[in-house]
């Protein structure tokens, strides 16, 4: 590619312009590539109310389970797809998908019963001093092998 | 006019070839691993199926996701195409299609509910690479035996700059927001604080490890104050790379440290800048290169004189 001047202004000024771009949005307004970055600016109180699973043993025993038996490696997507399974009535569909990614997993052999629940958390309480906060069960299904 | 010409002649400074091949290299090397290594990754996630569609960006033109093993066979020809990208092989052809290939899996992989940020910059790179004639050195295009390329006219030295100022440009935004969003009452430290532990403790209750350093510092929040005030004077004073040399090295460092912090207060991973791949343009990335190259060369120039044939150092770079 043999550029000359006018087209590197060119192509430079539409790549800084695009870049950019997400100026004019929002800052909730994400997207990809172009984003505004917002990730780490809104306000956030430490109190967290969120969807996840947990494997109980016999015993009544909590085992957490890792993103990746709920449908992807990251933690992020793992938290979504929470979210969209409860906003489309899909939390039974989704505790069977657990169960038997469970059920196939060796170290999770003393897991009898997947719970998803909806708990309340304050994060520094949780995180700082070992208080757990509330939990709802939303769904419980049986682990079947 | 007179600033104008100024500008012109900065932006258009000279850069040696080898130094943009150096950045495509590695640019292009990562993205063969970022996106070939989490190819099962990216067919994961299209199996998560319509319910959980939620397009951007490019995908927008699409009413319904794509049968996974179509995500699956694009995620592989883009591999393919960011190798020959990487390589510099029939780069004229190879290039744009890697440049569509790395933005569409990447943005089709955030289609699902959850835009990552640890990839826009690549992304960026790897298109404003593609429109850039950087596989006149280092590459297959180049290899011995056939002419060299005649130099653009304008230069290679614009290419990085404007790679620079993407990179710079992305700070710039992450800092306008905080002060958008949130205001001045950003750099107190609350705020920050409350997102670590958000963070970690999103990670604690779905199964992930949290960050070694949270706890110890969500104990004592003082410090967080300091954070902030790094966080924000490091990203709105991004354009200073553009001063100097070694002001740009200077960035560079303090930023792949925010990032290293990052890391120990969130094991959050952002792999582009902490590679250092994110602020390649401001350095001189032929350096490393060079040296392996000449070190090769004499290598193999002394088994030849072993072997009784003469030394070639045609082609040593300077």
């Amino acid at each position: 590619m043999r550029t000359n001047r006018v087209t590197a202004a060119i192509v430079s000024i539409v790549m800084v312009v695009a870049v950019l771009e997400p100026l004019r949005r929002k800052p909730w307004d994400d997207s990809f590539p172009l984003s505004p970055y917002a990730m780490f600016a809104f306000k956030r109180p430490t109190k967290l109310t969120m969807d996840y699973a947990y494997g109980v043993t016999p015993s009544g025993e909590k085992r957490t389970l890792t993103p990746r038996i709920v449908g992807s490696a990251e933690v992020l997507q793992a938290l979504t797809i929470f979210r969209s399974a409860r906003a489309k009535n899909e939390l039974p569909q989704l505790c069977t998908t657990i169960a038997e990614r469970v059920a196939a997993i060796p170290r999770y052999a003393d897991v009898t019963m997947i719970k998803i629940v909806s708990g309340t958390h304050d994060a520094v309480d949780y995180l700082v001093r070992g208080i757990e906060g509330t939990e709802v069960v939303r769904m419980s299904c049986a682990v079947r092998r | 006019m007179r600033i104008g010409r100024r500008i012109a002649d900065w932006w258009f400074s000279p850069a040696p070839p080898e130094r943009l091949a150096a950045v495509r290299i590695l640019v292009g090397a990562f993205a063969v691993l970022w996106v070939g290594g989490r190819i099962w990754e990216t067919y994961a996630v299209a199996r998560l199926g319509g319910s959980h569609w939620k397009p951007i960006g490019v995908t927008r033109v699409l009413d319904a996701p794509l049968p996974p093993d179509a995500v699956l066979a694009i995620a592989i020809a883009t591999t393919v195409a960011l190798v020959a990208f990487t390589l510099g092989a029939a780069y004229r052809y190879t290039a744009p299609l890697a440049a569509i290939g790395i933005l569409w899996t990447l943005t089709y992989r955030n289609s699902f509910g959850m835009v990552f940020h640890t990839e826009n910059l690549l992304v960026l790179h790897v298109i404003a690479l593609a429109l850039s004639p950087a596989a006149d050195a280092w590459s297959f295009d180049s290899r011995r035996g056939r002419p060299p390329p005649p130099p653009p006219e304008a230069g290679y030295g614009w290419i990085l700059k404007l790679l620079a100022a993407i990179t710079v440009l992305t700070y710039v935004l992450a800092g306008i927001a905080k002060l958008r969003l949130a205001g001045v009452a950003w750099l107190d430290g609350e705020q920050l604080r409350n997102q670590i532990a958000i963070d970690n403790l999103r990670k604690a209750l779905l199964g992930d490890a949290i960050a070694p350093l949270a706890t110890p510092f969500l104990d004592h929040p003082s410090g967080f104050t300091i954070f902030s005030v790094l966080t924000i004077v490091l990203e709105l004073s991004a354009p200073i790379v553009f001063v100097h040399p070694l002001v740009a090295r200077l960035w560079a460092l303090s930023v792949w440290g925010f990032h290293v912090g990052v890391v120990f207060l969130m094991n959050i991973w952002f792999p582009y800048p902490l590679l250092g791949i994110a602020y390649l343009p401001l350095l001189r990335a032929e350096r490393g290169f060079a040296w392996a190259i000449a070190r090769w060369k004499r290598r193999r120039n002394a088994r030849r004189g072993a072997a009784g044939s003469a030394p070639d150092d045609s082609s040593l770079p300077p």
